[in-house]
């Protein structure tokens, strides 16, 4: 292994104002999940309140910002420079993909999970387990990343080592589910939005305006350091980060974005069309106001590291004293000691960082549980389950993939960033196809879905073989000829993991669609549903497609 | 003795156990019938998302299509069974923890007996799964009649 697994130039020692912030924090957001599981008890039956664009955004905003927006980004900017704004670019592009071909529409559709939508769509229960075992993949390796960040914040406040600081902040995480059971979520996620969000604009201003790098703008003004930073920054595509890799990390990212199922659900709950739309404006407002300072914190973090170390900004890239994969994970909070601020400072966006892992986390095993309580459990394997026996199982399968990400956080493959981006890919791959075609296409069938999913997987599974896995599994690296070799080089350079969608998404649809076309078309009303999603009337609050169909007796307008 | 009789049911087994027991209640005192399907707030999480609960707390149970056909189907068990003996009957769904909502649902509309099937699970299962009938037992004061239900197998 050559990643190192501590960041060795922040200072790990137990801080008590930091610890305090901390705590103060954990506890508000399990008060607020109590209290709202106490008012859910007494009032939910009666209640009719809609939950507004701006809660609404905000939580799009928390569930969507995690350690890898938080740490990562930055952290990818720190040490890749320029290929860094491939993420900033497919993190948010992926949105108005949603915006506008997705989200209004899945809302029509009015399915509960995603693996629900793929079933349904596609008649399948075969597609129902494969989409519910991409969800559960894509939780898996996506808070692999998460885990990382909280251990790695965490010990700049409780000063233990990387593997007790894990298995902590992930007891807490999976406490903190099973305590709460995220019943106060979408109020949680607001303040956890609130709190990250006050807490990474307070890091960038304070920094920026102590060592004056910016004073006003510093989303703008860091441009200044540009000429000082080392060629990482102003001269694009150099070293291993080929154009090619850009634009496939890009691309992955955007249509990964559009078919992440913990970010779809949102959206098939929302009151209307109409706040579906408003609501990812807001959402991609509160993600953007984190996106536009995150390269600001990158270039002081760099610049800092460079001056604190007595170094050239060139050899903060290359050379013996570089900075570590760790050390560009946690940059934020390096940046923020390097400047000299007061611990609780420091503390206090660390904290942030862990309130956006925090809420990530979250969503992505609810998503897991979900899969494997209500696809894979009650509507596949014992259809009389019981609603206590759906408990257990979500529960389970909560403390169980908590257990397997805790156990791959202590030595995990890559960055962050590149983590979660392997996760994009998957869902890229696999699931945004389904979601597209199945709501544009009402010829896309069975056979067709199913044939897309399994080339999808099957893709993504040899990618990551091909390059991952060697530096972990002894015969595999002898076969690639050294540890950080891929099996197939020339596999790895078209289809890396962090890029596979770009070749992959347009396979998938290629096989999806010529498959589809080669076999019978779905029954009519299938396609009846698929209209209904297109209608250009606006659907009654009480309606899903579903419904309309089977009420309408056939009529449905067919033009969007 | 007895105006209300309340029977809390979720479509299991279990549950329907002690439908015929609830029913010769009500018809011997000529009391109504309260057939209630609880749905499991934490089941909904856990089984189907947050953003679910999120749909119920919105007033939105009536578009959880298969969600409510199947709480329709439970009530539905009890209500068949009070018809054919001339009993009258109200079906209710609500959402909530089930034994806060059966206590509070009690309390509420002036139920005089809560009629429960229980499943007898001793050991791990029962502490993993728990027994609905056995806090509701603890969380109110109306006389509850316990029915076991045994399973053939």
């Amino acid at each position: 292994m050559t990643v190192p697994i501590q960041a060795e130039a922040l200072d790990i020692s137990f801080k008590l104002l930091p610890a305090i912030i901390v705590f103060l924090m954990m506890a508000s957001f399990l008060i607020i999940g109590f209290v709202f599981k106490v008012a859910d008890t007494e009032g939910m039956w009666v209640a009719g309140r809609g939950i507004g664009n701006i809660e609404n955004g905000m939580a799009i905003g928390a569930n969507w910002m995690s350690a890898a927006s938080y740490l990562g980004l930055a952290g990818l900017v720190a040490l890749a420079g320029f290929y860094g704004l491939a993420f900033i670019v497919g993190w948010t592009t992926g949105y108005f993909v949603l915006l506008i071909f997705l989200a209004a529409q899945m809302r029509r559709f009015g399915k509960y999970t995603a693996p629900d939508f793929v079933a349904d769509r596609f008649n399948s229960p075969m597609a129902r387990a494969l989409a519910a075992f991409t969800t559960l993949l894509i939780a898996y390796v996506y808070s692999v990343g998460q885990a990382r960040g909280m251990g790695l914040v965490g010990q700049y406040v409780f000063g233990l080592d990387i593997i007790p600081m894990i298995v902590v902040m992930m007891t807490i995480t999976v406490g903190y589910l099973a305590l709460s059971g995220m019943l106060g979520a979408t109020k949680n996620m607001a303040v956890q939005y609130v709190i990250l969000i006050v807490a990474f604009l307070a890091g960038v201003y304070v920094v920026g305006f102590s060592q004056g790098y910016s004073t006003v703008l510093p989303q703008i003004e860091y441009g200044a350091l540009f000429s000082e930073l080392g060629r990482q920054f102003s001269e694009p595509f150099i070293g291993g980060n080929s154009y090619y890799l850009w634009v496939a990390t890009a691309f992955s990212l955007i249509v990964g974005t559009c078919g992440l199922p913990h970010v779809l659900v949102r959206f098939y709950t929302v009151e209307s069309e109409r706040t579906a739309r408003w609501s990812t404006v807001w959402g991609l407002f509160f993600i953007l106001l984190l996106y536009w300072a995150a390269p600001a914190m990158a270039a002081f973090g760099v610049d800092l590291f460079a001056a604190v170390n007595g170094i050239s900004s060139d050899a903060v890239f290359s050379g013996e004293q570089a900075m570590s994969g760790a050390e560009g994970d946690v940059i934020v909070v390096l940046a923020a000691q390097f400047a000299e601020l007061p611990t609780w400072f420091v503390g206090l966006v660390a904290a942030g960082a862990m309130a956006a892992a925090i809420a990530t986390t979250a969503g992505l095993f609810i998503t897991a549980s979900s899969a494997v309580a209500h696809d894979i459990y009650a509507e596949l394997i014992n259809p009389d389950a019981t609603q206590r026996q759906q408990v257990l199982i979500g529960r389970a399968t909560i403390v169980g993939i908590g257990a397997l990400v805790t156990v791959t956080a202590f030595n995990p493959p890559a960055l962050i960033g590149e983590l979660v981006a392997y996760a994009f890919s998957l869902a890229g791959v696999v699931l945004f196809p389904m979601f597209f075609l199945g709501l544009w296409w009402e010829n896309t069938n069975r056979q067709g879905a199913l044939a897309g999913m399994t080339v999808g997987l099957l893709l993504w599974f040899t990618s990551i073989i091909n390059s991952v896995l060697p530096a972990y599994v002894g015969f595999l690296a002898d076969v690639a000829g050294g540890s950080g070799q891929a099996l197939v080089p020339i596999y790895a350079q078209y289809v890396p993991p962090i890029g596979a969608a770009l070749v992959g998404t347009p396979l998938v649809f290629l096989v999806t669609i010529g498959v589809s076309m080669a076999t019978p078309e779905p029954p009519l009303e299938t396609k009846r549903m698929v209209r209904q999603c297109h209608s250009p009337e606006p659907m009654g609050q009480q309606q899903s497609a579903e419904n309309i169909v089977s009420d309408s007796g056939g009529d449905a307008p067919a033009d969007d | 003795m007895y105006s209300d009789i309340l029977i809390p049911t979720d479509g299991s087994e279990t549950a329907k156990a002690a439908v015929d027991h609830a029913v010769d209640h009500a018809q011997r005192y000529g009391a109504r019938l309260h057939a209630l399907y609880v749905v499991d707030i934490d089941a909904v999480n856990f089984g189907l998302g947050t953003e679910q609960v999120d749909r119920i707390r919105q007033g939105k149970f009536g578009e959880m299509t298969e969600l409510k056909e199947r709480a329709e189907a439970a009530t539905g068990v009890v209500a068949d069974a009070a018809a054919e003996h001339d009993v009258e009957v109200r079906e209710e769904i609500r959402a909530g923890t089930p034994h806060d909502v059966i206590a509070d649902y009690a309390d509420d509309e002036g139920i005089d007996l809560i009629v429960m099937g229980s499943h007898g699970r001793t050991g791990v299962r029962r502490a993993l799964l728990g027994s609905v009938t056995e806090r509701t037992l603890r969380s109110t004061h109306v006389p509850v009649l316990v029915v076991d239900y045994l399973d053939e197998d």
